[in-house]
């Protein structure tokens, strides 16, 4: 079976905000031509980079964000990178673009002109804030949408004079461009009946104000404000943490349940044997709904946990707990996770061929286990201008001639 | 809302599945229900789905008119304010998948849908005979997506997660917090609204798939693999360079590590929140023209020509007096008197909102809608949180709701199945519905 956007042209004009939408369509088949600027997208240079040494194709930041691709170097903010622009605009099925609403219209390559030419065209606008509104000329990035947009609102410690902290890894982005993929899958999906393309409006902002789970209900509904919390989630008032330390250190998110017996059971016997089950091994506690009452009431099974955990490793609290049908999972940072048979069962590791280091990079395979669908990586992110002398002869048709000139002028590289 | 009453939208006549619960999996058709597909979540009768249930009144700006149920002095089922953004749009219906007429009433709709969405633990759905082998016999362009926290592949693919614990497993919480602490992780079920979306995504892109194949698409999609499949860089600089995040500056609390760049951070403002928490703006200079404005603006030119802050790597290397510095400047002032003047002149610049910041006093979110006001026939009107892509010539409808207990039973059962009404009376005796 072809993969899930085999056939398929993407035009993504290159910037930070986009660039996963790209890599999760190329991973899925998609033919995705990236448009830079001479001297390389932004995305090239945020680092980390082979050996910590700066260079535009030996940043691994952009290696993972678009694996797959094509690389076309031109400066649209040029006339004659403009009309190459419109012209691949004219044949493709996607342009994926986030530059600040009006940009692309003063070069006459706004959503209403191109579509004239190519009506079958979706034409994707991920942005800061949309197209339009009060705070669309705000300048951001990602931790600034965390900020703005309720996550770091909600996530810190239980301590009120702490920071709000916001999570790395460009996460801001990363639900956005979640979003805005399925907006085009789904605008395929209905082009495939009309024949017709579409414009696509999807604000970062508005992706993140509403991927904070209760926090906004909660304020509609009961007035009620919440509390940053140390290993929980927020919440009105405080309450026990989820995140308990094991006795190598690390830590395990630990959830106190309303025990089955059979769960029960198991635990207080995991109890014994490390000799911290105390009062719970009384034989009230067998009763369910005595249990149920003091899980909601109490502290004392929580406190009981808290000790359980503090005797094993947090590797044994996951394979343990899990063993009793409980959700507990350690805290891992994240390569601890390639050493895991399970992942590797899963065939979740693809290697992705890096000539520039002369090895392969075992990279994530991406959302999903389904060969249907076929996300992966094949190839390694393209270096500055790979394609550039490719995409303009085979594809726009330029003479050898035309491309010279246009790269001794400065357009192309 | 019963099916024929479905909103147009260009996914009138996918139907879909829903044995979806908790907060991951209902996410994924419920994306597609402001398209007009025609999701059918069902519930195990007598074990209505638990966020249906939050006891309590609504007392906030929302739910003006519930009169129906303080005056009866019990809720119904659908109090729970996150159950109409979770399950908003769908049908409802209860069936007993445990009766062998149960299964075969499923068996009929598995042969009338488009696709099948399930969360449960484990391999539930083997457990009813209901391999992906049997699920194609029955429809052979099936699209099945299950969501586990490790997936159904592989040998913890019967161990349960819940979004934190999902999180916890992929690195994601590792990566957010102070050096130096315990770590902060994320402050609510990220990979459960987040790695809903991703669910979601699977979903609609089978569904693309099978209509353009003509063949069945299964999606196994494990959320821990999701979560690691948003912090790539990390094993890439594992692999390429061997610098792990066991480091004691990591993580970088809210200061930029890659690319290296300051001032990046929160600070501290004037006025505290109705809970005592502080409040905070965040604040970042890109490049040297946004350096260049915040030292305008703060009336500090004279750190422009301070070896320490010259330049953005000796600003790094000294970020945390830097720290000092501009944190001395904020702390008198106003989050949003803040965020405008620094904004005016380009300077990265925001509040840290919380849900009422971005509910009563985000203009941008009003504007574009955020908040649509919808309808509900037992708790009268409200204000939702809307699905938010803007789609120029098809677009969502903001305008649904969550359905009550049972609503479409008639619709399920007797239009769709061809039941009459003396069976669907004696199946709801039998308590197969």
């Amino acid at each position: 079976m072809p993969k899930v956007f085999e056939g398929f042209t993407v035009i993504e004009l290159a910037d930070r905000r986009n660039q996963f939408v790209g890599k999760l369509m190329s991973d899925s088949g998609a033919r995705v031509i990236q448009i830079e600027p001479v001297t390389g997208s932004d995305g090239r240079f945020t680092g980390p980079y082979v050996n910590d040494q700066p260079d535009p194709n030996k940043c691994l930041d952009y290696w993972w964000y678009n694996t797959g691709k094509e690389s076309l170097a031109i400066d649209v903010t040029r006339l004659p990178g403009q009309d190459l622009l419109r012209r691949l605009l004219a044949t493709a099925d996607l342009f994926v673009e986030s530059t600040r609403p009006g940009t692309l219209a003063r070069y006459g390559l706004d959503y209403a002109t191109v579509s004239k030419t190519n009506p079958q065209l979706i034409y994707a606008s991920l942005t800061d804030f949309g197209q339009d509104g009060p705070w669309v000329g705000y300048t951001m990035n990602d931790s600034a949408h965390l900020a703005l947009g309720g996550q770091m609102g909600s996530t810190g410690y239980s301590e009120p004079k702490t920071t709000p902290i916001g999570g790395q890894g460009r996460q801001a982005y990363n639900m956005a461009s979640i979003m805005m993929l399925h907006t085009i899958t789904a605008a395929l999906f209905e082009r495939l009946g009309s024949n017709l393309g579409q414009h696509l409006d999807v604000s970062i902002h508005d992706c993140c104000a509403v991927c904070t789970e209760r926090a906004v209900s909660y304020w509609m509904w009961y007035d009620e404000p919440f509390l940053r919390q140390t290993g929980q989630h927020a919440a009105p008032t405080y309450r026990t943490s989820n995140q308990m330390q094991a006795a190598d250190g690390r830590y395990a998110i630990v959830t106190t349940p309303r025990f089955n017996q059979n769960s029960w059971v198991k635990m207080i016997d995991w109890m014994k044997e490390k000799g911290v089950a105390g009062e719970l091994e009384e034989p009230q506690w067998m009763d369910e709904f005595y249990r149920a009452e003091q899980v909601r009431h109490g502290t004392a099974v929580a406190d009981g946990i808290k000790r359980l955990i503090a005797t094993e490793t947090a590797e044994q609290v996951f394979l343990r707990g899990q063993g009793m049908g409980l959700p507990w999972v350690d805290i891992r940072r994240p390569e601890e996770n390639f050493g895991k048979d399970h992942y590797k069962e899963r065939g979740f590791w693809v290697d992705v061929q890096h000539d520039e280091i002369g090895k392969a990079v075992p990279y994530p395979k991406g959302f999903y286990l389904s060969d249907e669908l076929g996300m992966r990586p094949e190839r390694r992110a393209p270096h500055l201008g790979e394609h550039t002398s490719s995409i303009l002869t085979k594809d726009l048709g330029l003479s050898t001639a035309q491309v010279d000139i246009l790269t001794s002028t400065g357009v192309a590289r | 809302m019963t099916g024929p009453g479905l909103p147009p939208g260009f996914l009138n006549g996918v139907r879909i599945i829903d044995f979806t619960w908790y907060a991951v999996g209902p996410w994924g058709p419920r994306m597609l229900a402001p398209y007009g597909a025609e999701v059918i979540h069902i519930e195990p009768p007598h074990q209505p789905d638990d966020h249906r249930f939050d006891f309590r009144p609504a007392r906030g700006i929302n739910a003006k008119d519930q009169k129906v149920w303080q005056e009866e002095g019990s809720p119904p089922f659908y109090t729970g304010p996150y159950w109409n953004q979770l399950h908003n749009g769908k049908l409802a219906i209860c069936l007993n998948t445990r009766h062998p007429e149960g299964m075969r009433l499923l068996h009929e709709l598995i042969k009338k849908s488009d696709g099948l969405a399930e969360n449960f633990s484990g391999n539930v759905l083997d457990s009813w005979d209901l391999t992906w082998e049997n699920l194609l016999a029955l429809n052979p362009k099936l699209t099945y997506l299950s969501t586990a926290g490790f997936g159904h592949k592989g040998p913890w693919g019967g161990f349960r997660t819940f979004g934190p614990s999902a999180q916890a497993g992929s690195g994601l919480t590792y990566t957010s917090g102070l050096p130096g602490r315990e770590p902060a992780g994320w402050g609510y079920s990220h990979m459960d609204i987040a790695g809903g979306w991703i669910g979601g995504l699977g979903l609609i892109m089978g569904l693309l798939q099978a209509k353009r194949t003509g063949k069945g698409v299964r999606v196994d999609y494990a959320v821990t693999e999701a979560a690691m499949s948003l912090l790539g860089p990390y094993f890439l600089d594992f692999q390429v360079n061997g610098r792990g995040t066991d480091r004691p500056d990591f993580p970088p609390g809210n200061h930029s590590e890659w690319p290296g760049l300051a001032p990046h951070n929160t600070y501290r403002c004037a006025g505290i929140d109705r809970q005592g928490q502080d409040w905070w703006v965040f604040i970042a200079a890109e490049t040297n023209e946004q350096w260049e404005a915040l030292c305008d603006v703060m009336k500090k030119p004279e750190l422009l020509t301070d070896p320490r802050f010259a330049t953005n790597e000796a600003r790094v290397k000294n970020q945390d007096v830097l720290d000092e510095i501009i944190s001395t400047w904020t702390a008198p002032r106003r989050r949003y008197e803040i965020q405008d003047v620094l904004q005016s002149v380009g300077v990265i610049a925001v509040a840290v909102q919380g849900a009422e910041d971005r509910v009563d006093y985000d203009p941008q979110l009003r504007h574009r809608d955020v908040y649509p006001v919808i309808q509900h026939p037992e708790i009268g009107e409200f204000e939702i949180e809307a699905f938010p892509p803007k789609m120029s010539r098809t677009p969502a409808n903001n305008s649904l709701r969550s359905p009550l207990i049972r609503e479409h039973t008639d619709y399920v059962f007797g239009e769709l199945l061809g039941m009459s009404e003396k069976e669907i009376a004696e199946y709801k005796d039998q308590g197969i519905i």
